[in-house]
């Protein structure tokens, strides 16, 4: 039997041994081709977010410096670069209730132990009412602005919940001062009211942002104006005040102010109702201060060119059935400086009379008291007068500053063209260059505009204006006290105080208007209200703060030269 | 494969690896240099940031209607008047008045010009040996060649003595 097995070639069991052999290599083949593909597949994902990452998803984004340091909108600076507006990098400080991430609560303390630690950090805080925010489930603001110093207090508290964001905000450096002209930016980013609403565009470009704006005001200037225009204004509790320093040779603006202002940097209801500008949107009878014009109007076409003749003075003037009268008796008859110098209506209304409506309504058209005033700022306000043909009465009125009403900034360029050998130019809030003056119109004669400035200096030496002969500084002007209109004919008790002054009157570079509205008789005023007690002082006081800073240097050996003229006025002057 | 290109062969690895080495270095230094600026430009916009901060603050502590209460109220200040400017030489001139009778003579300062019997300048005395400094002292080599020329025309005023000079006093 064992040789009988022995001898058969393959035996059974050899063949089995080969079967699980083979079977195995299989098996083993298999588990690595498994385990290859397993590899592969690995390496085609890995492979395939590598071309995700690469291709698809954006790569993360780097600054460059450039970018970093522009600003989020554009800074404002004044004439000489002093900064009047820029961007500034503030946080704020708001409660986010999901900060944690889970279902938890969302502050680790308590609201009350955190709005303890909060009060301890801003004292004004209404704990109250933070409590209220804190144990709500609302992303609420905390606080608009924090201090940095405040911020880092606010982290040390420790609760992820109060979250301190970045803000972009808008700071104001020289706080309410030229609020009118800046304006303000609202919570959307955009510029309301002053020139950051007229320079939106330029501001927020990206390509033009990285530039400041220079404006045309000087700060210096435009703080000494406020200055002066408060103190004024609170000594004679006047309910406000408006005043502006323009540059008669190109019409640059060195400085407007509105009183009462508004703080820039915080807008609020009282803020809100501050923000009409008296200087270029409310239009008033600017009064008395209209007699030069229409003296010049008068000079210019010929009708006055015997400085002494006489106009009688002492009886109302009657036309079409309204009484024309001085503030009081000036004498039997004046001439034309003398009524300049006292300032009277009834000598005026004749002049007038001489020269005809039509002829003034072309001087008053010329010198854009029929339109808008020109300046960039959006509140312009529309001069009230009337359209059409003027008549004889109309025109008397208007000759003295009556039936027409128009804003400071009108009065101001018209005083300008006066005074700077009789050139019109509209008025801008925009620095001018060298040479980049607008060309302007002509208005009034050289001739006249001569003539014109030795009489506003005699109004200023002898006349009503004396209390704004600043020394040395060759101040002329003009004062005007007029009744506001109110319903059916003017308020007795309610004037408009404007003094409209030019300086130095030999060669005249700037023009100062200063007006106030509704002034009192106070013991600052001597117990008047016109001008000549309360607006002119104003000027007399601001000239000397402003005169050395503008390059007008106090002489008093120099003066335009009052030879001619003098002796009209001698005797009759007080 | 024979031994020779076997050799080359590696050589080529070689070479193929130190320049492969070389150009990781290289990208190492780029990318160091590369955070380098990029850690400069960061801090650059920091403290630009910093500097407008300050420059704000400064501004809105030193805004006009605070400079105008503190000259106001705290220095009492007032705006210059016409007398407190000078506009010319002329106008300087005119503030003074001409020398009344019996007034003492006005204080002369003396000048005196080069030319003319004008002594001679004073010349620097040696604080050794209390004698004029002259250039033979200084520089005796130059003196003994030349002694006819430079001994007794010491009159040059401005005499340095260099640094380290031997000063001999044998040299009249």
């Amino acid at each position: 039997m064992t040789t009988l097995a022995a001898q058969c070639p393959i035996p059974a069991g050899r063949i089995r041994l080969v079967n699980i052999r083979r079977r195995t290599l299989l098996v083993a083949q298999l588990r690595v081709l498994l385990v290859g593909l397993a590899f592969v597949l690995l390496a085609g994902a890995a492979l395939m977010r590598l071309t995700w990452l690469g291709v698809v998803q954006p790569a993360p984004t780097e600054r460059s410096m450039a970018e970093a340091l522009l600003p989020p909108r554009g800074e404002i600076t004044d004439r000489n670069g002093v900064p009047l507006a820029r961007a500034f990098p503030a946080y704020a400080l708001s409660f986010n209730p999901n900060a944690m991430k889970d279902s938890g609560p969302p502050l680790v303390k308590s609201p009350e132990e955190v709005a303890a630690e909060l009060k301890a950090i801003f004292p004004d805080l209404d704990v109250a009412e933070t409590v209220q925010k804190l144990s709500g489930n609302k992303r609420e603001y905390l606080r608009r602005r924090v201090l940095p110093e405040e911020a880092n207090k606010v982290y040390a508290i420790g609760e992820l919940a109060l979250e301190l964001p970045r803000e972009p905000d808008r700071q104001y450096p020289q706080g309410r001062m030229a609020a009118h002209v800046l304006g303000y930016v609202d919570a959307n980013e955009h510029g309301r009211v002053g020139m950051e609403a007229v320079l939106d565009k330029q501001l927020t470009d990206p390509a033009l942002r990285g530039k400041p704006v220079a404006l045309s005001i000087d700060a210096r200037v435009q703080g000494a104006l406020e200055d002066e225009l408060r103190r004024g204004m609170l000594s004679v509790d006047a309910v406000g005040a408006a005043g502006l320093v323009l540059d008669v040779d190109t019409g640059e603006i060195l400085a407007l102010a509105s009183l009462p202002e508004f703080d820039p940097n915080k807008i609020d209801a009282e803020g809100e109702s501050n923000m009409f500008n008296r200087v270029t949107s409310e239009v008033y009878e600017l009064g008395s201060t209209f007699k030069p014009l229409t003296v010049a109007a008068a000079i210019d076409d010929g009708v006055v060119t015997d400085l002494s003749k006489r106009y009688p003075s002492d009886e109302p003037l009657k036309v079409a059935g309204f009484l024309i009268r001085d503030s009081h008796s000036m004498g039997p008859t004046l001439n034309v400086p003398e009524a300049l110098i006292h300032s009277s209506n009834i000598v005026t209304a004749q002049v007038v009379d001489d020269l005809g409506a039509q002829r003034l309504q072309r001087v008053m058209r010329d010198l854009g008291m029929e339109e808008r005033p020109y300046i960039e700022l959006p509140a312009r306000g529309y001069p009230l007068y009337e359209k059409g043909e003027w008549g004889r009465l109309r025109a008397m009125t208007v000759g003295y500053g009556h039936g027409i009403a128009v804003t400071p900034l009108h009065l101001a360029s018209a005083y300008a063209a006066m005074v700077n050998g009789g050139i019109w130019r509209p008025a801008t809030l925009r620095k001018l260059g060298p040479g980049e003056a607008p060309r302007g119109r002509r208005v009034f004669k050289a001739s006249t505009s001569a003539r014109m400035n030795q009489l506003l200096r005699m109004i200023v030496t002898y006349g009503t204006g004396r209390s704004a002969d600043a020394p040395g500084f060759r101040v002329g002007g003009k004062t005007g006290s007029a009744e506001k209109s109110s319903k059916g004919g003017y308020a007795r008790t309610k004037l408009v105080s404007t003094f409209a002054a030019a300086f130095p009157m030999d060669k005249p570079r700037y023009v100062v208007i200063a007006m106030l509205d509704e002034p009192k008789g106070t013991v600052a005023s001597s117990y008047q209200r016109t001008a000549a007690w309360n607006a002119a002082p104003i000027v007399g006081r601001l000239v000397p703060r402003i005169g050395p800073l503008l390059g007008v240097l106090p002489d008093e050996t120099r003066d335009i030269d009052l030879t001619d003229l003098r002796p009209l006025v001698e005797g009759s002057a007080e | 494969m024979t031994k020779q290109s076997r050799i080359r062969r590696m050589g080529w690895i070689a070479v193929l690896a130190i320049c492969t080495a070389f150009y990781v270095m290289l990208v190492f230094k780029v990318n160091a240099v590369h955070s380098d600026v990029v850690r400069a430009e960061r801090k650059i916009v920091l403290l630009e940031q910093q500097k407008s901060m300050l420059e704000t603050e400064f501004e809105t502590r030193s805004n006009q209607l605070q400079l105008a209460a503190w000259n106001r109220v705290d220095f009492g200040y007032s705006a210059p008047t016409a007398e407190q400017f000078v506009e010319n030489e002329r106008q300087l001139a005119s503030l003074g008045s001409p020398r009344a009778v019996g007034a003492p003579a006005p204080i002369r300062v003396a000048g005196e010009t080069s030319d003319g019997d004008m002594p001679d300048f004073p010349k620097l005395v040696s604080p050794l040996t209390g004698k004029p400094v002259t250039q033979a002292l200084l520089e005796p080599e130059v003196a003994e060649k030349g002694s006819a020329r430079l001994v007794g025309g010491g009159s040059s005023a401005s005499v340095r003595i260099p640094l380290g000079a031997v000063i001999r006093t044998d040299v009249p």
